[in-house]
């Protein structure tokens, strides 16, 4: 006999989960009383919030599916967030919360929150399991789902009665998937996309997290070695492609680069790889590439033809469907595209030398990045120092830049930090957050304290909302509505009153290029220290991120910091 | 306005989802009836949508996992008389939502060259 409890965590170590991230309380008390023995580790965090970015952070840097666990009502409630961020970003994420018992349900009881009603439109599959002998079989699905096809979030509600009955039990159970739907062959695309490239005059390539998810970065690489034409990608792309590839562009999208930009609103064919092309990516869509025919390569069906429809829709994962194409590309004449590639890629468009109010964060940023050690992992927060960090991020790794882009969950860089350096402790973990963003999970210093880990927390302190307040600068003639931060507490010394390493560092150091010796040694030390640190930038509360295209703009009408 | 006939597995939520899918659109839905249908389900749908609604829709159908498959067609007037659309009132998605799968004859690839 195995009481329920034992049953889900025979069924988590079946699904090769070995680390799981959560908070305990009353619904959930059965599971957390199996788990010494389990085989199975638990992370407490200070918050449910941080141990649902702390499971995605650990799901985003390995690919595995991250588990968080809460107890029901506002322990489920606090997982929301991270479960509408792991949906939106494609993160394969499993939450088990605890449900008051089955008797109980529907009464409005004590911590009684409808969960599975309140998440159906952010997950991607979920259960509330009305007895225990199905928990061996939901678990197996609900891996399933998460981890197949474009990854998402699966929420598993379990009663706390059917943890702690027993049932005899036979073991672990695989999922047996249904068989897929329509197929078309991928030899019809082929020929059509074939025909669309050498028709093409001004073609270009924009690659998304799909690349990376469905593992096709080195495919992906080698089909745009031999198309040799413009390509971006979006933020969550970074690291798919080369940086120093000659016609790789950088980022794209509001905060982009010129050429990146320009070069999506001119092409006459783009080519799309596993991107959403949501509004961030597209500017105003009815403007968007307004010469363009898309060719788009996705796994999910629900993200084609948002914009407009596309030429050539390519239903499957990139690293079957690439593969193929590459090969078939082998044989096709295609036009010699030189010049447009080096209109695209060419000097005149190349990024001018920051200047202005924001000119130290980024130099600090850049003497950041440049002692960073090769197998380093950059988590970003949401804000002014997100967009900065991922246009000044040039490595190559393709899971090396993290962060909320398609949610913006402010508060998701700490947790999602320490949930990275469990998955990865060889590496050098850099998270960087903004003076409003850390004060929402700032509670997390408290795990990574105890646990010991060397995250490296950076704090680009403006005093402000700082994206917020650039928008009411630009848009809203300055009125600076309930942005002021200018009363945060010093973060050095919170961070002190956590057992943890803190210093500041102003922007007078960095205006210096290069830094002097003792600004190098101090970033040298903040980033090789075995322990956990925390380093304050005091940063320009008028610095604003540029590019910038303006909401409902066009890609093309992008402002500078002249202007 | 527009009818849907969408076949599913009546697994929990999956409903849900779809009517889901329309309200986040604000999308008023006048008619819905589900139903058994063989050993599986269909719901019919009848509401109001544009031409990019109506692709946009059909695809987050069908991105349901129990979502079997999806049928949009015109509507006419008498909801009584096409809870079973006419062949020929089938209106065509921009995309048929179909997977790409691996030619099982490699042979055939320097073919298409």
């Amino acid at each position: 006999m195995r009481k329920g409890s034992q049953i889900v965590l025979d069924c988590l170590r079946a699904e090769g989960v070995d680390l799981v991230f959560g908070y305990p309380g009353g619904a959930i008390m059965p599971l957390y009383d199996a788990l010494e023995g389990s085989g199975v580790r638990h992370i407490l965090t200070r918050h449910e919030q941080g141990a649902v970015f702390a499971a995605e952070g650990y799901a985003r840097v390995t690919g595995k599916v991250g588990v968080a666990m809460a107890t029901s009502g506002p322990g489920a409630t606090n997982l929301v967030t991270g479960i509408a961020d792991a949906k939106m970003d494609s993160v394969p994420l499993v939450c088990i919360t605890g449900q008051v018992r089955s008797a109980l349900i529907g009464t409005d009881a004590f911590q009684e929150t409808d969960v599975f009603g309140l998440t159906l439109s952010m997950t991607k599959w979920s259960r509330l399991v009305k007895s225990i002998q199905e928990i061996p079989e939901v678990i197996a699905e609900g891996f399933y789902w998460a981890r197949s096809g474009r990854p998402g979030p699966v929420l598993i509600d379990i009663p706390t009665d059917m943890l702690k009955a027993s049932i005899p039990f036979g073991g672990p159970v695989k999922f047996t998937p249904p068989p897929t739907r329509n197929r078309m062959k991928l030899s019809e695309c082929n020929e059509t996309l074939i025909a669309l490239l050498q028709q093409a005059r001004r073609p270009v390539a924009l690659v998304g997290a799909g690349a990376k998810l469905s593992g096709a970065v080195s495919e992906i690489r080698q089909l745009l070695d031999q198309l040799n034409i413009p390509t971006f990608a979006t933020v969550h792309g970074l690291g798919a492609i080369e940086p120093e590839a000659p016609y790789y562009l950088g980022m794209v999208g509001m905060h982009g680069t010129r050429a990146a930009n320009n070069a999506l609103h001119e092409n006459d064919l783009l080519l799309v790889f596993g991107a959403r092309l949501d509004d961030r990516v597209t500017g105003d869509p009815t403007r968007f590439a307004p010469e363009s025919k898309i060719v788009h390569f996705e796994i999910d069906p629900a993200q084609l033809d948002r914009v407009r429809p596309c030429e050539l829709a390519v239903l499957g994962d990139l690293a079957e469907t690439i593969p193929v194409f590459h090969t078939s590309l082998q044989h096709a004449h295609l036009p010699d595209w030189s010049g447009w590639r080096a209109i695209a890629c060419g000097p005149e468009r190349a990024e001018t030398d920051p200047r202005g109010l924001a000119q130290p964060t980024i130099r600090f940023l850049d003497e950041l990045f440049s002692r960073l050690p090769k197998n380093s992992v950059i988590v970003a927060d949401v804000g002014q120092h997100q967009m900065w960090a991922a246009q000044r991020y040039h490595s190559n790794a393709p899971r090396g830049f993290i962060t909320s882009g398609g949610l913006g969950a402010m508060g998701f860089a700490l947790p999602a930090a320490l949930g990275i350096q469990l998955a990865r402790p060889e590496a050098t973990v850099l998270c960087v957050s903004g003076d409003g963003g850390i004060q929402m999970n700032i509670q997390e210093l408290a795990t990574i304290r105890r646990l010991g880990l060397p995250v490296k927390t950076v704090i680009i302190d403006n005093k402000y909302l700082g994206m917020v307040r650039q928008w009411q600068q630009l848009f809203y003639q300055r009125n600076y509505a309930e942005t002021d931060l200018s009363d945060n507490p010093d973060f050095v010394e919170i961070a002190k009153a956590y057992r943890i390493q803190g210093q500041r560092i102003s922007e007078e150091a960095v205006r210096e290029y290069p830094v002097s010796r003792e600004t190098g040694d101090t970033l040298d030390q903040f980033l090789r220290s075995p322990e956990p640190e925390v380093l304050v930038f005091d940063c320009h509360p008028e610095a604003n991120v540029y590019p910038m295209v303006p909401a409902g703009a066009a890609l093309s009408e992008m402002l500078f910091e002249e202007e | 306005m527009h009818i849907f006939h969408i076949r599913y597995r009546n697994t929990q939520g999956t409903l849900m989802r779809i009517l889901t899918a329309t309200s986040r659109r604000g999308i008023d839905t006048p008619y819905v009836q589900a139903e058994p249908s063989g050993h599986e389900y269909k719901v019919t749908l009848l509401m109001e949508v544009n031409q990019k609604q109506l692709g946009q829709l059909s695809r987050d159908w069908f991105a349901i996992v129990d979502v079997l498959d999806v049928h949009p067609a015109i509507a006419v007037q008498d909801i009584a008389d096409h809870t079973r659309p006419p062949r020929d009132a089938v209106a065509a998605t921009p995309h048929a939502p179909t997977s790409a799968v691996l030619p099982t004859d490699t042979s055939s690839q320097p073919a298409l060259a």
